[in-house]
């Protein structure tokens, strides 16, 4: 019984950052980049109109298989700027988790249908 | 008989300069509000619960508005978010061929639906407006998130200066409007912002979008504690602007 109670509390424990925190790619995706990157993932985005750099076109297989997923990782996480391209994509570290830029790694490589060529 | 017809008559003469007098404003809005509106809190913890939200959450109207602007906007609403309050329930990726895509030939997202149009909202009269007005601002729970936050009206920039910041330096721009029709749709318009909000709320609002609405798709942009206190001088000068003059 002890022992029972024990590591249901563990699991507890251990579940619920996980409840709280992680939501899906698709959803991040959906929420969080569509509005420059568009519904396509073509770059399109209903925020261009103005935008003096024009997002990157996710489903470009040519392009997106020039950068490594620890590239990509980079680019999610610390913006642009950080990979000496434009500030107009921003840094989302404060948005996500570390677990979440991963999934997002995985979720541009299934847009591109495309792997680092490298 | 005769001092009772004088006391009403005086009363009617009297109660528009007092403006709210006699309206309830928590009672309006528990009646005509709640229902859109979140007046308890929390902001939405997951991305589904934000998907559904339908109107801007008001719980903590009184740590952000201005009051003159709350009276002026509920006795005359117009739009302040141009892709309205989800942006997802209101694009659509094949423009229909009556719109202005401006970039001829380039098939970017657009709006479509009831935000192409005016805002329809709740109007209120004069008395109605002061009354909600009082009552919104004395929904302060997140004191602790401006507490000790404080506008430094010398860091003082020019509208050019404050423009390079918000486009070129932060990217601000690809999700506000600067001027009518001129930036990004997503968020909301930012050359009425010094208007509407309190500069403390926006100082805390641009360092941490995160503290106030948890899943919100504006980022941080890690703006350095100088460009902070320039961009919300820079947006309260925007907004003496007259927009309209210039069109
Ligand atoms: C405010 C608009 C905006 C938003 C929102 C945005 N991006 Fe970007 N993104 C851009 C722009 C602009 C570029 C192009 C930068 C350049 O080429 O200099 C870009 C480029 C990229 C690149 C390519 C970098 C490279 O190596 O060429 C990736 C990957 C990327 N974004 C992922 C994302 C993801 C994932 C999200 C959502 C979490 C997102 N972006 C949200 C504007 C945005
Ligand atoms: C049918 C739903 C609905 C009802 C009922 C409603 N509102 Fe709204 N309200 C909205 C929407 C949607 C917006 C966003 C408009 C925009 O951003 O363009 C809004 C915006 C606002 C704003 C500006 C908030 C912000 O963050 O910019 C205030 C203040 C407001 N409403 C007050 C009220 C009051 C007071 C009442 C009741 C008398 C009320 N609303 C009733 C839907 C509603
Ligand atoms: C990727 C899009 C995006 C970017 C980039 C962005 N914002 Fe926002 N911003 C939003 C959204 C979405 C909201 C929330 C609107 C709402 O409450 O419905 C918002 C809210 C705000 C508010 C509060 C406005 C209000 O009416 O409540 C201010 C002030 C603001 N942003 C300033 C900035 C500044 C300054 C920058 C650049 C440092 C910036 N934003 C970058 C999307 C963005």
């Amino acid at each position: 019984m002890n022992k029972y109670l024990l590591s249901m509390t563990l699991t507890s424990l251990l579940l619920l950052p996980a409840i709280s925190q992680a939501e899906t790619a698709a959803d991040n995706y959906k929420t969080y980049c569509m509005q420059c990157h568009g519904m396509q993932g073509n770059g399109m985005g209903a925020n261009i109109q103005d935008m003096s750099v024009q997002p990157r076109d996710h489903t470009d297989a040519k392009t997106m298989s020039g950068r490594t997923d620890a590239e990509l990782f980079k680019v999610i996480k610390e913006g642009g700027l950080a990979i000496n391209k434009s500030a107009l994509m921003p840094p989302w570290d404060s948005t996500f988790t570390d677990n979440e830029i991963h999934d997002l790694v995985k979720y541009l490589r299934k847009l591109c249908k495309c792997k680092h060529a490298g | 008989m005769k001092h009772l017809i004088l006391l009403s008559f005086l009363a009617v003469v009297i109660s528009p300069a007092l403006a709210s007098a006699g309206e309830d404003g928590g009672k309006i809005l528990r009646a005509q509000c709640a229902s859109c509106h979140d007046l308890k809190g929390p902001a939405p913890q997951t991305i589904r619960e934000l998907w559904k939200r339908d109107a801007p959450d008001l719980f903590y109207a009184g740590n952000k508005f201005r009051r003159e602007w709350l009276v002026q906007w509920l006795q005359k609403p117009i739009r302040i978010r141009p892709a309205g309050v989800n942006y997802l329930r209101n694009i659509n990726s094949t423009p229909p061929s009556n719109q202005n895509t401006k970039k001829t030939g380039r098939k970017y997202d657009v709006l479509w639906g009831s935000v192409t149009k005016p805002l329809k909202h709740v109007k209120l009269s004069r008395a109605k407006a002061e009354a909600v007005a009082d009552a919104l601002m004395g929904l302060k729970p997140h004191y602790s998130l401006v507490a000790g936050v404080k506008l430094d009206a010398s860091k003082k920039v020019s509208l050019d200066q404050g423009e390079v910041l918000i486009d070129k330096v932060y990217g601000c721009l690809s999700c506000h409007f600067i001027e009518p029709g001129y930036g990004g749709y997503t968020g909301s318009e930012l050359y009425t912002a010094g208007k509407r909000l309190q500069p403390e709320f926006m100082l805390s609002y641009i360092k941490r979008p995160k503290n106030w609405d948890p899943k919100i798709w504006m980022p941080n942009g890690n703006v350095k504690p100088d460009d902070l206190q320039k961009i919300v001088n820079y947006l309260i000068l925007l907004s003496k602007e007259d927009f309209n003059a210039s069109n």
